[in-house]
Order: C-alpha cells, then structure tokens, then sequence
C-alpha cells in the first residue's frame, strides 16, 4: 500500500491489555489546572521504568468540569489495577494535593472503582470533612490556600496500551516534523493518549537485551547508524526514524487515532521525505492486540 | 393506571398506624385483600375499608386524600414507589425509609424522616419537631435521603442527623442540628435559639446570618470560597423546590463547633 508516495509496511502493531482511568483536575485558571495536570502525567512515559502511562487527554472548558472552573482531563494506564491504585495516589498526593487551587475528580464510571481522594483525606489531620452529593462522596481537606476537594473515587476501565506507528524519513528534521504533524491530529481524538514527549518517541525498544539485566533494549533494526551492522529494516535514503506510541481506553479509540496520524503523516508524503510508514511488531511476544497498518489505513 | 387512593372517611378520635399501606407491602394484593388489612387504631385495630375510601389503581403510587394529623407511620419502611398525601400527616412520617418518593401537601407532625436511609420526603408545608432525627435513645437519625420543608420546621431539626440532606425552605425551629453528626441541613431562612446545640460534626447552610446571630459556642473560622458548594447547588438544581432557584455560590462565612463537643461541625453562612 503507497498513500502520496509513503509506503505503508504490511505488518501491525502489538499491543497489551492495561488498566486505565480518566481524572479531571480543576483549578483558579486554565494556566493553573494544566500545571497541576503536567505535573501529575511527569515521569509517565513507558511503564517500563515509571510504573504507569499518562498523558493529558485535552483541556475542559468550566462548563465541562463538576466545579464549573477551567480544567483538564488526563488520562493514566497501569498494567494492574493495583499498580494503578498506587501510581494515582502517590501522584494525586504529590502533584494535585499540592498544586495551589487545585480540585480532583473522576472522569470515568467503570464497573469497579479505585481509590482517589479515599486515602488523601488522612492528611486532613482528623479536619477532614466528608460530603455526598448526587451519590458521590467527596472530601474537603483543609490545605493552606483553602480547601483541596477530591472525589473520592474513581472508575477503572480495560484498556489498551502500546499502540504505535514507525515514521521512516529522510532526516531527523522530516521525521519531527510529520510526527508533530499526527501528534496535531491525534490529540484531537478521546480516550487516548500518547505519553511519550511531546507524544513522541525516538528510542524505540525491542524485547530482550544481551544484557541479562535488561528486558528491553534498542530497536537496532530501526537505527539507521547500524544499517551496515546489524540486520536492518531501513533502507539505504531513510536517515532517521521516529514512532508515536498510543494507549486507549478501547482498541477502537487506538484504531482511530493510528489512522489520523498516519494519514496526517502521509498528507505531508514523500514530497516531504517521508518515506514508510512501519510498526512495532514483536513476533506476538508483547501483547493480544494486533493493528494491522494497511487494514486501518483502507 | 391511575393511582391507588385512600381517602379518609371521617376524621379519627384515634391515632392511626399506616404502615402497612406503601407500595412495597400493597405490591401484587387486590383491592378486596388492601380493605381487608386491619390497622392499628388507638388500642384497638380496624379494616382499612372502614377507614378509608377506596380506590383502585397502581399500588406503586399511592394517594392519601381528606388525611388528618392522627394518621402516623405513613410511608415507614418503603424502598421505592411514591406516596402522595393530600392534608397534614401525623408523626413518623417516612420512618425508616430506604427509596421512593413521599409528598405531603400540609404539614406533618413530629419526627418526619426519623431514621430514614434514603428517598425523599417533600413537605409543601410545615413540619413538626425532630425532622430527620432519630427515635428516643436511639443514637443515628436519618443516614441517607433528602427531606424537603417548603415551610417551617419545629424544634430539634437533624437531632443526631448522621447522613444525607434537610433543605427548609422557611425557617428553622429551636435547636436545629442538635447532636448532629454529619450530614447537611440548609435553611433558607431564619433559625431558632441554640443553633447546632451539641453539633460533632456536619454542615448548617444558612443564606442569611440568623436573627439570634451565632451561639458562643460557635468560632469564627473567617471567610472562605469552599469549592463544594457549586456542586452542592448544582444537585439541588433538579429538585422541585426553592433551593432549585437559589443562585449559586461559593462565599462563606465559616463558624466551627459545637466547642463544648468535638467541635468538628460548621455553620456556613452566605456572605
């Protein structure tokens, strides 16, 4: 399959099944609550090494959010619930709690729910005060600026992680730029996020490393300095290759930001130096989910 | 279907004990099975039919027409279904109540809403002592529901209140919030003497400061924007009552006690 002269590499994607949940976090401002949200989704690329994913899924407008204040929506992937549990708490205590003006709520009924604002309220000191509106419990703990509200608790969904698509260019510059150009897009899309920076990964890993310690190591295939030195994928003009790794609340959801991003990739075409578009593709040894590229892309 | 209705014959000389007669217990009886129910009257017990006019129709929503203040224990227990009441009702209204909807156009007597646990009661009138409280000795009044008071409400309102929410849209009687223990109680407008006696914890929403002003026991805590009132006000926006219509907002003045206790409750007055 060639779209505007980018050729899509019949081969697919592996992904694996997570555990996720969406959070909303509201504060004075917009400028605020996205500080908050930023400092909540840090150190959240690959669970690899950060214990969880998380992205901020898109901004809320005060109409949009339970204390009708600007806010944001994030959302954060674990590959266990109770990784997942552990990962919100420690971040919700350190980054939201702490975050001035801030308030944190659940954006997602799931059939079970989580611990939120459950174990935060003991840093209350005994002033915490409980209130159940609408069947929710809420805490207000008393903080120095005022009062932190939290929710209580919060849904926990099956989800996917680990979706993802190789850029394949000419150069390093051509390669940023049509990523950026998908991460433009793909951002537009709900119930995913792409945790890397910027949305953005240029150290893509394969399964296993010649070092016993290492359960992921470069994707030397993809690199294109060991194009003489190890068994290559590249060919001899791309120079630089960069992939964009997506987690979802559903399969569907990953589907569709894949095919906006490879079709806002291939927009720019070959014209571009873009010259393929490939997968992370394991040999099934990572995960049950499988996006063929050519069948999202027909 | 239209509903089942009970209308009362003659006004009674005797209490009158209604218990039986909500949705959950009436559920799947035929109308010769409903007046042949014997009610506890006085000290002695009659049929339902020698009461009451009957009128068949849906069990799940029933009406009480012509009630007086002697018919007691209305509603007690029911877990879902309507109950709609045309006169004043006696005491413990909606006792015990887990789900479903009470309406009462007049007033109802002492210890509406006593223990109850979830549902609504709406008062298009005024309500008498103990409203959302919990029986003589007992510990725990209502733990969950709402009660809805378009008028005043008597003495002792929330007595040991633990959960759930008291919305008075006139004035509240002496003693509101005694020994609550948690839950909220908003009064739209003016309280008795002794606001939040013995109050552990809980919320009293006041619009306006009242009459009597704040009792000694009561600290000034200073004013504040308390982020859960907007949420608060928003769920009050599907209620059929003045609450609805109340502007939102999020500035207080917050008081702390009761001091001679645990002092955790809060009087939260509009500013």
């Amino acid at each position: 399959m060639i779209i505007n002269g980018v050729t899509i590499d019949e081969t697919f994607a592996e992904a694996f099944p997570m555990k996720g949940t969406r959070l909303i976090i509201t504060a004075h401002n917009a400028k605020w609550a996205m500080i908050s949200a930023q400092a909540f989704t840090g150190f959240a690329t690959s669970v690899i090494a950060c214990g969880c994913e998380a992205g901020i899924e898109r901004e809320l407008d005060p109409n949009e959010t339970p204390d009708g204040r600007h806010g944001v929506a994030i959302l954060i992937f674990a590959m266990g619930g109770k990784g997942l549990a552990k990962q919100v708490e420690t971040r919700a205590g350190q980054c939201v709690l702490t975050s001035p003006t801030s308030a944190l709520f659940s954006g997602l009924d799931g059939e079970k729910d989580m611990a939120l604002g459950q174990n935060l309220r003991f840093f209350g000191d005994g002033f915490q005060i409980s209130k159940v509106i609408d069947g929710k419990r809420y805490w207000r703990i008393p903080v120095m600026d005022g009062e932190f509200l939290t929710e209580e608790k919060t849904g926990v969904a099956a989800a996917v992680g680990g979706g993802n698509f190789l850029v394949l260019a000419e150069s390093q510059g051509q390669a940023l730029a049509a990523c950026e150009a998908a991460i433009e897009q793909m951002r537009k899309i709900p119930n995913v996020i792409m945790p890397f920076p910027g949305g953005v990964v240029r150290s893509g890993s394969k399964v296993g490393s010649k070092y016993k310690a290492l359960n992921a190591s470069t994707n030397d295939a993809f690199c294109p300095t060991l194009k003489g030195q190890t068994k290559s994928e590249l060919s001899p003009e791309v120079e630089s290759v960069m992939e964009i790794v997506i987690d979802g609340l559903t399969k569907e959801d990953i589907d569709t930001a894949m095919k906006v991003g490879i079709q806002a990739v291939c927009d720019l075409g070959a014209a571009q130096g873009i010259r393929r578009i490939s997968a992370g593709n394991y040999g099934g040894k990572l995960g049950p989910f499988h996006f063929h590229l050519q069948e999202i892309m027909a | 279907m239209s509903s089942l209705r009970f209308s009362l014959k003659a006004a009674p000389k005797q209490r009158i004990d209604c218990s039986p007669l909500t949705p959950d217990n009436l559920a799947d009886k035929s109308l010769t099975e409903i007046a042949a129910i014997e009610l506890v009257v006085g000290n002695t017990t009659a049929r339902v039919d020698a009461l009451f006019e009957l009128t068949d129709g849906d069990s799940n929503t029933i009406v009480f027409a012509n009630s007086d203040s002697k018919l007691d224990f209305i509603g007690r227990n029911m877990t879902q279904g309507s109950i709609s009441v045309q006169g004043d009702v006696g005491a413990y209204l909606g006792i015990f109540m887990e789900g479903g909807e009470i309406t009462v156009n007049g007033d109802t007597g002492i210890y509406t809403g006593c223990e109850m646990k979830g549902g609504q009661i709406k008062v298009n009138g005024n309500a008498g002592d103990f409203v959302g409280g919990a029986r003589p000795g007992r510990r725990n009044g209502m733990t969950g529901g709402m009660v809805i008071v378009t008028g005043n409400t008597g003495a002792r309102t929330g007595d040991h209140m633990r959960r759930g929410f008291i919305l008075i849209e006139g004035d509240a009687g002496d003693y509101c919030a005694s020994r609550m223990i948690s839950g909220t109680i908003a009064v739209l407008g003016d309280c008795g003497a002794h606001l939040g006696y013995g109050m552990k914890r809980g919320t009293i929403l006041l619009t306006q400061m009242p009459s009597r002003g704040i009792t000694a026991n009561f600290n000034d805590c200073g004013s504040h924007t308390l982020a859960f009132l907007p949420l608060m006000f928003a769920s009050f926006k599907k209620l059929d009552s003045q609450f609805a219509n109340v502007e939102a907002f999020s500035r207080v003045q917050r008081y702390a006690g009761d001091l001679a206790g645990i002092g955790m409750g809060e009087i939260l007055v509009k500013i």
